[in-house]
């Protein structure tokens, strides 16, 4: 790689009349690598967690006496299913989210062997970043300095104030940070990566609650784990959404810089 | 090198919060830059999306043909060839991991009565009638004597020393329940009854198990000998103090609390000690086979 750099650098060089860009590495190949992968086994992991879920729900109540239903996610499906137009004719109201959302209702077994297929290449796949962290130096723009709590709240007024400020037509200079992420950048891209190591060792507590019964004590018992686990899994859903939109309203460099690695915003790192 | 050094670093916005100058233990690094040409900047690119587009295909590829077949169909993918192969592969991967991670020395944790909690009956099919109970016998089969034994709930229970032991059973559906049985030790069954010699396994049966309508439908675990002889392993014949009731497998079940739950089997008629793994009810229906937890 780096000697393809070094020779397609000097043919830029060489060529005296063309324009040149200036590029800054950002990314390194075994940290995008990992990006895009987890991107698949997440989406594996949730799909097949849904379905773990469905067999044993962690949020019931008492079974209604009309329906027997004691899920609150069968409630939700049946509460949209009278309610969302469009979604009257479906055909089991309790499953609604369940087939929409996982594997689907009864599907406990294939579900568990997606989700240990799933959850060793997420391990694995942990590995490769922290590799890609190491190698590429990335580490260091992760590491949370005391300053980011305030930082990170004025981000998040900046970003929450956007769609009013565009609404408006008000022009906003986006504040610049002399670092490769802005404080809340800096947060959330620390915050997941411990996430992801904590759902693998709630997921440990639940897999495991007898050869590895003191993992489970230290989340507060086997019952506790199963609920950190599913809370955990809820902070990733929470966490995508604002994830991709804010990396598409921060532009196509931020796009293209987890895909070819580097960005051609030099001062400007974002 | 440094984009500050080349000036290419704009001034702070007036509305920005400047860094503080030190950057405490991790001193980001100056990143590297690179001057190219547009043209080689767009190759890279082009490049890079194409890989990446390659790899998106190829990964859901695998992915959709990794799903059940019903999935598959909701998906509208009918003729998406269906190939668990690589999920096959994981469940056997976590089996070995499972098994690794056994050791017959670590107890389960044990609990105090005052945190016995209720315990439903998960029975899969319909709950057996009771009327087999009063003649029931357990066979045991595959013995060193070569002869086969029938013993009935009475000898059992004289016979053997009954210990009491409050844990938990977790279910492969997640719910859990702690719960106090009372039975004699697996590991005191084999050595009054020694198996054959090069015997690996005990293949667990009731032949007294329905299916949801009433029909008979027999249970049947394969056991590896090694959690048959931890010391937590019982033959259970009471639940709570009382002699087991119907609904939690009367009169003699397993409880191998460092198993799921639906290897614990109710209402065992047989015992066959094999040299090589014996069939297993749930495994037989896409779960794992040694289901050790």
């Amino acid at each position: 790689m780096a000697s393809k750099t070094q020779a397609d650098n000097m043919c830029g060089l060489r060529a005296s009349t063309q324009p040149v860009v200036r590029l800054v590495r950002k990314h390194h190949l075994l940290v995008r690598v990992s990006h895009w992968l987890n991107l698949l086994l997440l989406a594996g992991l949730i799909v097949s967690g849904i379905s773990i879920y469905w067999a044993s729900p962690i949020y019931q109540h008492g079974p209604d006496p009309q329906t027997g239903n004691s899920d609150y996610f069968a409630d939700a499906g049946v509460w949209l299913c009278a309610h969302v137009p469009g979604l009257h004719s479906c055909a089991s109201p309790p499953d609604w989210l369940y087939n929409h959302f996982s594997l689907g209702p009864y599907m406990l077994a294939p579900a568990m062997r997606l989700h240990w297929c799933c959850a060793y290449l997420f391990m694995f796949n942990a590995l490769v970043y922290l590799a890609g962290l190491c190698l590429g130096g990335e580490w260091r723009s992760l590491l949370p300095r005391a300053s980011d709590g305030r930082g990170a709240l004025f981000m998040a007024k900046h970003y929450l104030g956007a769609p009013f400020a565009w609404l408006s037509r008000r022009g906003r200079v986006p504040p610049r940070f002399n670092s490769q992420y802005n404080p809340l950048q800096r947060l959330a891209y620390f915050s997941i990566p411990v996430a992801g190591f904590l759902s693998v060792v709630t997921g440990w507590a639940i897999h495991k609650p007898m050869q590895l019964s003191w993992v489970a004590a230290l989340l507060g018992g086997f019952d506790r784990a199963r609920v950190w686990h599913f809370w955990l899994m809820c902070l990733f859903i929470a966490f995508v959404v604002p994830h991709v939109i804010l990396v598409f309203a921060a532009g196509w460099d931020t796009v293209r810089s987890m895909i070819t690695g580097w960005s051609s915003r030099i001062g400007d790192e974002r | 090198m440094s984009p500050n050094q080349n000036g290419a670093r704009l001034k702070p916005a007036k509305r920005s919060r400047p860094e503080p100058e030190s950057h405490g233990l991790s001193p980001e690094r100056s990143p590297e830059i690179i001057e190219v040409t547009p043209q080689v900047a767009r190759r890279w690119t082009r490049r890079d999306f194409l890989t990446l587009g390659a790899g998106a295909i190829v990964g859901l590829g695998i992915a959709a043909s990794q799903l059940p077949p019903i999935t598959l169909q909701r998906l509208g993918l009918k003729f998406w060839p269906a190939n668990q192969g690589l999920l096959n592969k994981a469940l056997g991967f976590d089996d070995d991991v499972a098994e690794l991670l056994y050791s017959p020395n670590r107890l389960v944790p044990t609990y105090p009565k005052s945190q016995v909690t209720l315990l439903k009956n998960n029975y899969n099919g319909a709950t057996p009638d009771p009327s087999y109970i009063p003649n029931w016998r357990l066979t045991l089969d595959g013995l060193s004597s070569g002869l086969a034994v029938s013993l009935d709930i009475r000898t059992l229970l004289t016979r053997f020393q009954i210990h009491d032991q409050i844990t938990r059973l977790v279910c492969v559906e997640g719910w859990s329940a702690i719960a106090w049985w009372s039975g004699l030790k697996f590991e005191d069954l084999l050595q009054a009854y020694p198996p054959v010699s090069q015997a690996k396994w005990a293949f667990v049966e009731s032949l007294v198990n329905l299916d949801p309508n009433g029909k008979p439908d027999p249970y049947y675990v394969s056991l590896d000998l090694l959690t048959a002889r931890h010391p937590q392993t019982l033959l259970a014949t009471h639940y709570d103090g009382q002699p087991l009731t119907v609904e939690h497998g009367a009169p003699l079940r397993l409880i191998a609390p460092m198993k799921l739950g639906l290897k614990n089997i109710k209402a065992i008629t047989r015992i066959t000690y094999v040299k090589g793994e014996p069939k297993d009810y749930w495994a037989e229906r896409g779960y794992s086979r040694y289901d050790g937890i």
